[in-house]
């Protein structure tokens, strides 16, 4: 029988040895008093055994496997499936008697949001009869007040704020309203998406200032997976899109699903627009903009989720890289309307897309990406696909691109002999 | 609640990086010569991680004590949104409270003006605190040290402070009952 013996140490792991240290062996380890460090694994399952009455906002907290096997992966977490359809009742977070903090917190917080109703309901007594006087600085001010009020009276409630937290806003109130759009706009996401249009250069190069003031949310397929026979037989899955992020040529041959999270209750017109920022134009040596997707007079509110487009107007042409460019900008807009009244913007053709000039445009049709919109931009490389594109859609020849031939100044001096 | 960027939560590093094998003793070996027994202890120090180090560099207890502290993050910040609430209204309460005392005053001093503007003119001018009248003056020619730090520290409409450290028991003086405090000087 083999037994398993410890490899003596030779060579440089010889030199390595410290010989005179004392080390711990399993003969002098003293276990009473020196108990083992715990393991990974333990802490981790510490970990995921939390109180009974605990709810998903628990589940939102990292979900580690128990065991890991081979290189450590990172490991992203998945949301709970809650939504307005499939709503979940709130739970409290942990017991009566658990945490007294708790428990005189919540009553604090509850005294004080019944004592900011009343006030609400007195203010918007006061208001009608400042309406039906006609005073207009009291009534503004008032208006004020209620708005205020209508946000500060629910706003500290752990319901209300677990509720915005999963998915089950009511966008009628103007508290989950509110909490949207303090969320959106200072835990990253906008941060994220103006440091990637602004990185990328795409306001200086297509708009001179773009300040969002709605979240938009779009969702290609993913990437096709890695195993070949999967790739035809697996469907693919919307997936959101990190704003300036490479997508391929494939992920956007059909338009996306949009979504946007709109902040203001009245109903306002958007007008839709794709551009490509790097199509080359060889001509005067330098790079265009291309149309590839236009639609005006989107209604949007805050009642609106997906943003669905009733007919066609310039329609969605797939975004395709030419071969031998660098990568190509993509840039999504929802530009708010300066107007009232739907406007008429006449139908693009194929020859009017090369060459889009977004400024001219805005200051044709009043258009101002500066007063509020949403805004969204990807990157792409050419691709195989691309060619396919130009086949099938485009049904022209492919360009390809590439730098110009050197010019051979002694190309004549070759022919001539110089040693007689 | 989370903070920025990283609340979106695509990065999870890794727990334990680096791991050696060999471990080392705090304190076994028992030399006659200490010399000997500090420069191996220097040499080699322990890197035993049976507990959570006194200077805080490693601390793989934190998870627990985290997850005692606060079970759970929504009572958490329930919590914490709570007590600032109440900091929020005990503020709020104070500043009011001040806001108006102070229209008080202002609207004393108005209906003073509108009475009689030379009273006004009186009660409006700017102290000296560093003034000191004659009696005053005498009296610090004849004070101690400490007396005389004290009543050139004194400042107007403060409550005036006593030189004496308060004691236990009386002193074998007893109480001067007919302690006047020293005269201000009247403009």
């Amino acid at each position: 029988m083999f037994a398993i013996r410890q490899a003596r140490r030779s060579g440089i792991s010889a030199l390595r040895a410290r010989g005179n240290a004392t080390l711990q062996t399993p003969e002098t380890v003293d276990h009473s008093s020196t108990p083992a460090p715990p393991l990974v694994q333990a802490v981790e399952a510490e970990s995921s055994t939390k109180p009974a009455a605990s709810n998903a906002n628990e589940a939102l907290e990292d979900d580690e496997p128990k065991k890991r096997k081979g290189p450590y992966k990172f490991w992203p977490t998945t949301r709970p499936s809650i939504s307005l359809e499939r709503p979940r009742e709130y739970n409290r977070p942990i017991g009566v008697g658990v945490l007294p903090a708790y428990d005189e917190a919540l009553a604090y917080i509850k005294r004080d949001s019944s004592r900011l109703s009343a006030e609400l309901t007195h203010c918007k007594t006061q208001l009608e009869a400042a309406e039906k006087e006609g005073n207009a600085s009291e009534v503004e001010r008032l208006k004020e007040k209620v708005k205020i009020l209508e946000v500060q009276s629910e706003i500290n409630l752990p319901s209300v704020r677990w509720k915005a937290r999963n998915g089950l806003a009511d966008m009628s109130k103007p508290v989950y309203r509110h909490l949207l759009e303090q969320r959106w706009r200072e835990e990253g996401d906008l941060d994220l998406l103006m440091e990637r249009i602004h990185q990328m250069n795409v306001v200086p190069d297509m708009l001179p200032s773009l300040h969002p003031s709605f979240d938009l949310r779009l969702n290609f397929p993913e990437p096709p997976p890695e195993d070949i026979r999967l790739r035809t037989r697996v469907k693919r899955k919307y997936e959101k899109v990190e704003p300036g992020v490479y997508l391929l040529p494939e992920q956007t041959r059909k338009p996306p699903m949009m979504y946007a999270t709109v902040f203001h209750t009245d109903t306002r017109l958007y007008t839709l627009l794709m551009v490509d920022l790097d199509v080359p134009d060889p001509e005067n040596e330098t790079f265009q903009s291309y149309l590839h997707w236009m639609h005006p007079n989107i209604p949007l509110s805050s009642s609106t989720t997906a943003i669905t487009l009733q007919g066609t107007h310039t329609k969605y042409i797939p975004p395709h890289p030419q071969k031998g460019t660098p990568y190509h900008r993509y840039v999504m807009l929802l530009v708010p309307q300066t107007g009232e009244q739907p406007i008429e913007v006449p139908h693009f053709s194929e020859s009017d897309r090369l060459g889009f000039d977004y400024r001219d445009f805005a200051a044709t049709y009043g258009l101002d990406a500066s007063q509020g919109g949403g805004a969204h931009m990807w990157r792409e490389v050419w691709d195989e696909t691309v060619t396919k594109i130009y086949q099938d859609v485009l049904k022209t020849e492919e360009p390809v691109f590439g730098r110009m031939p050197k010019v051979d100044y002694y190309k004549e001096m070759k022919k001539v002999k110089k040693y007689i | 609640m989370a903070s920025s960027l990283l609340s979106l939560r695509h990065i999870n590093p890794p727990l334990r990086v680096a791991q050696t094998s060999v471990r080392y003793a705090a304190r076994e070996v028992n030399t006659s010569d200490p010399r000997t027994d500090i420069i191996r202890r220097v040499l080699y120090p322990s890197n035993l991680r049976n507990r959570a180090s006194p200077v805080g560099n490693w601390r793989p207890d934190v998870a627990r004590r985290l997850q005692r502290a606060i079970p759970s993050v929504q009572a958490h910040e329930t919590i914490e949104r709570a007590w600032l609430l109440h900091q929020r209204h005990v503020r709020k309460s104070r500043q009011s409270e001040l806001d108006r005392k102070f229209q008080c005053m202002r609207t004393a001093m108005e209906k003073l003006r509108e009475l009689d503007l030379q009273r006004y003119r009186a009660a409006n001018e700017l102290e000296d605190p560093r003034a000191r009248s004659e009696e005053e003056l005498e009296l610090l020619k004849t004070a101690k040290a400490p007396e005389k730090k004290a009543m050139e520290a004194r400042i107007r409409g403060l409550f005036p402070r006593e030189l004496r450290v308060p004691t236990e028991t009386p002193s074998r003086d007893g109480w001067n009952y007919d302690w006047v405090p020293p005269s201000r000087p009247t403009q």
